[in-house]
């Protein structure tokens, strides 16, 4: 498009296409200069004396598993006494030749170790890298009693071995799309081969292949270069940190993304159902379960129109109030100075406050949040007469039950929509609050993830495990997800 | 496009500032709960009492109590509702609300005049007043009996109102009369509403009769708070003709099918020891009325009234537990007892009132096809004073409480 991008990609072809000399030193000079050999303390430049020949390693030292190194690359080479191809002697698990530079350097790039024979117009790529992460650990955003406790880590291979233990089967795809230019990462694709279907595979990896941005690390960034509405309140993709979660979906034909340095995995596409269920809700036998969901059922509306509720009724429908409240809620009023919706809000932005400093703050000065929180913001704050009591309380409950969410996904979603129904009720009452929640209902309703509806199998209403409010016992849920339309339908 | 979007937003501002026309913050609103109402010496002009309840005293456990009255009481002259309300405005500081509204008090003289429909015509049509507050007539001044009202031990008025209507009703010594059950009755034009009867003057008769055959005023107690709720005032036509005790009030829960059907106390007098009363629980199934009209010719109404009794009392230890013998003679009589007082409240009805406050027009209603036969029929003045009402009444059955023989006065004496 621009002339200097086509000399800049230009320079870069000519230097990938550059082919392996025969000369060692040519090679080692060339990288050398290219790696800042000197300048960057990490990088190893090696030459191995053997008895069949001059060899030379190029590595960085800080990504290869030094021990591996010594044992199976430089303790071959010095050892062999016959002269045969480099990949015969070496031990190490995946070996592979090279033919110029431009695969040189990205091996390099990956942490492999190049080796470079005297003589020979080829090198090798041994891959013995050692990239560090975490280990396998517990489940901290999304806890369950009952279920498997580990959780992904920011390590590809590490994710990926976690899936292929959970679903063991040649069925199961793991496709790698390179996204971004400097440099380009591998966004990896997991699925079931005979179930996915093909359209909504393709509107992924079209969206992957469309992305034009130099780089994207991790799937926290990459979510939002691929959903189709980025300023939506309501997330097209579940974000989880459980493989048991995400295999789970993956066996009914949904498609798991997964990338090198995130510890959790989008899912996609996601009806809002999801957002409400815990892979907990399956563990749990049926009655369990469902009384699980129920209590967050109720949870869910306490969050959204416990606090406009109050709003509407107080200002507008006193009448609907038993006169007993009445007359509390008006006697703890009196000499309030704030009306009653500004009170509320005052309340909700104060808990909002509390609930980002605590994401924020030092673990060390973590008991200030409940000192201020509980102490300064609740009693003090009815003692000097600035909101009362029955405030507290409805905000404190608001607050607790936008936490019983499954997700932490729709948890904001919650939150924001609560200030949209405050901000209605306090307008015309119940009427107006009605009109709000039929309009965010409306559009819950009209939007879609990836081309599935995000209310199904509500509505539209297709074959499914009904797995929406309550779920059935899993010996009757016959039918895999039927808005997915995946290859096959049935369980049994 | 433009224009179009900006008076779509200008529209949207004219709906949200509407909306604070009708915004009232809770603590700026003065919950009148009790208002009473007396005729005047002028035509058409009353005076309204307003009791407004004080939400600062007893609504919180915490705060210290105030040295305020749980209450204030205004009394203003007016023609209706609304215009009362606002002319006691001028001295009560809050904004006056109608809207919890529990009791509706008139005095004996008020209801009886003919003023007293023109005052209720004005009840619906005040928006803030619910319909579901109970309309209670008062023997004396109905601003007196709101001022000699005082509980000791609810001094909220709200709770002490609502307690008391609802115990009263429970025992069946005083009807339920939600000012919607007036309207329907009176513009109904063929039944006898009822309503409760209190008073806080006593005037006790001097003989002891059941427990129930009083009216309000009547009972002779003690200490305690000086209103009573007992009894009834019969309405016809929208003005009162009558007052019924405690005890036909409870005959007019047997027999109409409309009034919730309650659990109430009564006593009977014990067949084998007459000196003796037999105190029950009684159960009551709904009341099933079967009309046959004959056009021109004395109509049949059958009442069905099926009970279950729990005694819990028998004083003259008499024991009906164990012998069979004995436990027939206690249905007959019981049976025989309700269906006495009920055919003497029937002929009562029938004679001196020329209508019924059982609601059983509602019953003689689909017999006609068109609204103008059945006002031609005129249940109220033809066919229910010349009807013969059968009563049907069947103990279906007995039960003892908690005891399973009398202890053997004879044997405890010796």
């Amino acid at each position: 498009m621009f002339p200097w991008q086509k000399q800049k990609t230009e320079a870069i072809e000519k230097r990938e296409n550059r082919k392996i000399s025969k000369n060692l030193k040519d090679n080692i000079a060339y990288l050398e200069e290219q790696y800042s050999y000197g300048l960057n303390y990490d990088f190893e430049s090696k030459s191995v004396h053997g008895p069949t020949g001059k060899y030379h390693l190029l590595f960085y030292s800080t990504t290869v598993n030094t021990q591996q190194l010594s044992n199976h690359i430089v303790s071959p080479l010095l050892e062999v006494k016959k002269d045969i191809p480099i990949n015969q002697i070496l031990s190490v698990p995946s070996i592979t030749p090279i033919k110029n530079m431009g695969e040189a350097e990205k091996g390099l790039n990956e942490g492999s170790v190049i080796i470079f024979k005297e003589g020979l117009a080829e090198g090798f790529e041994a891959k013995i890298q050692d990239f560090k992460h975490r280990a396998v650990e517990k489940a901290e955003n999304e806890k369950t009693v009952k279920g498997p406790k580990e959780s992904f880590t920011e390590s590809l291979p590490t994710n990926v071995s976690m899936f292929r233990k959970k679903i063991p089967s040649k069925d199961l795809i793991v496709e790698n799309i390179n996204v971004g230019m400097r440099p380009a990462m591998p966004v990896t694709l997991i699925y079931e081969r005979d179930l996915v279907n093909d359209e909504v595979l393709e509107n992924i990896k079209q969206r992957i292949k469309n992305i034009t941005v130099d780089n994207i690390r991790n799937v926290e960034i990459l979510e939002q270069f691929i959903e189709e509405r980025p300023s939506s309140l309501f997330p097209s993709m579940l974000y989880t940190e459980r493989p048991d979660n995400a295999s789970n979906f993956v066996s009914d034909g949904y498609i798991a993304i997964i990338m090198d340095n995130s510890s959790s995995c989008l899912i996609a596409p996601i009806t809002i159902w999801s957002f409400f269920h815990s892979p907990e809700d399956r563990y749990l036998r049926w009655a369990f379960a469902n009384f699980s969901r129920l209590i967050r059922a109720i949870a869910y509306f306490i969050t959204l129109f416990v606090s406009a509720s109050y709003v509407a009724v107080t200002n507008y429908h006193s009448q609907l109030m038993p006169i007993d409240l009445l007359l509390a809620i008006a006697s703890s009023r009196e000499r309030v100075p704030l009306p009653i919706a500004f009170e509320i809000l005052l309340m909700e932005v104060a808990f909002e406050l509390i609930r980002e400093a605590g994401v924020r703050i030092p673990s060390p000065l973590g008991p200030t949040i409940g000192i201020v929180g509980a102490l300064i913001l609740g009693q003090a704050a009815v003692e000097a007469n600035l909101v009362s009591p029955i405030v507290v309380i409805i905000v404190a409950l608001s607050g607790l039950s936008s936490f019983a969410a499954a997700n932490y996904s729709i948890n904001h979603t919650l939150r924001i929509s609560r200030f949209l129904f405050i901000a209605a009720a306090s307008v015309y009452g119940l009427l107006s609050l009605l009109g709000a929640i039929l309009l965010w209902v409306a559009y819950v309703v009209s939007i879609s993830s990836f081309g599935v509806s995000y209310f199904s199998p509500a509505t539209p209403s297709t074959k499914s495990t009904h797995d929406t409010f309550f779920r059935k016992i899993l010996k009757n849920e016959r039918w895999r997800p039927g808005f997915l339309n995946p290859k096959d339908w049935d369980k049994y | 496009m433009r224009q179009f979007i900006l008076i779509l937003s200008l529209l949207q501002l004219a709906m949200i500032l509407s909306g604070c026309y009708d915004r009232k913050e809770l603590e700026e609103q003065a919950y009148v709960i009790t208002i009473a109402v007396d005729k005047t010496d002028r035509d058409n002009i009353f005076r309204f009492t307003f009791e407004i309840a004080n939400p600062e005293v007893g609504s919180s456990a915490t705060t210290p109590s105030t040295n305020e009255p749980a209450q204030e009481m205004i009394s203003v002259l007016g023609t209706d509702f609304l215009s009362a309300t606002s002319t006691a405005n001028s001295s009560v500081a809050k904004e006056i609300t109608l809207e919890q509204v529990r009791v509706v008090i008139v005095s004996e003289k008020l209801a009886r005049s003919k003023e007293f429909i023109h005052l209720m015509q004005s009840a619906p049509s005040t928006v803030d007043l619910k319909l579901n507050a109970q309309l209670v007539i008062s023997k004396e001044k109905a601003e007196e009996f709101v001022r000699h009202n005082s509980p000791n031990l609810e001094s909220r008025p709200h709770k002490y109102f609502q307690y008391m209507l609802d115990r009263a009703r429970e025992t069946g010594v005083i009807p339920d009369a939600p000012l919607v059950r007036f309207f329907q009755i009176t513009e109904g034009d063929a039944d006898l509403f009822v309503a409760p009867y209190a008073s806080t003057v006593k005037k006790p008769k001097d003989s002891y009769g059941d427990e129930d055959s009083y009216k309000a005023g009547e009972i002779d107690f003690h200490g305690g708070n000086v209103t009573q709720f007992m009894g009834s005032a019969v309405f016809k036509e929208g003005q009162m003709i009558d007052s019924l005790t405690g005890e036909e009030t409870r005959y007019i829960h047997m027999m109409d099918p409309t009034f919730p059907q309650q659990v109430i106390l009564s006593t009977f007098v014990d067949p084998l020891e007459p000196e003796y009363n037999i105190a029950a629980r009684v159960q009551l199934d709904k009341v099933k009325v079967k009309i046959d009209y004959k056009k021109n010719q004395t109509s049949t109404i059958d009442v069905y009234i099926t009970t279950h009794l729990n005694i819990f009392a028998i004083p003259s230890t008499e024991d009906y537990m164990k012998s069979q013998k004995k436990r027939k003679i206690l249905y007959d009589s019981i049976q025989k007892e309700i269906l006495k007082n009920g055919e003497k409240l029937v002929k009562k009805t029938q004679e001196e009132y020329k209508a019924e406050p059982f609601y059983w027009s509602l019953h003689i209603r689909k017999k006609f096809l068109s609204i103008k036969d059945y006002e031609q029929a005129d249940w109220s003045n033809k066919i229910y004073p010349n009807a013969h009402v059968r009563l049907h009444v069947k103990v279906a059955s007995l039960e003892f409480g908690k005891t399973l023989r009398q202890s053997d006065i004879g044997r405890v004496r010796d």
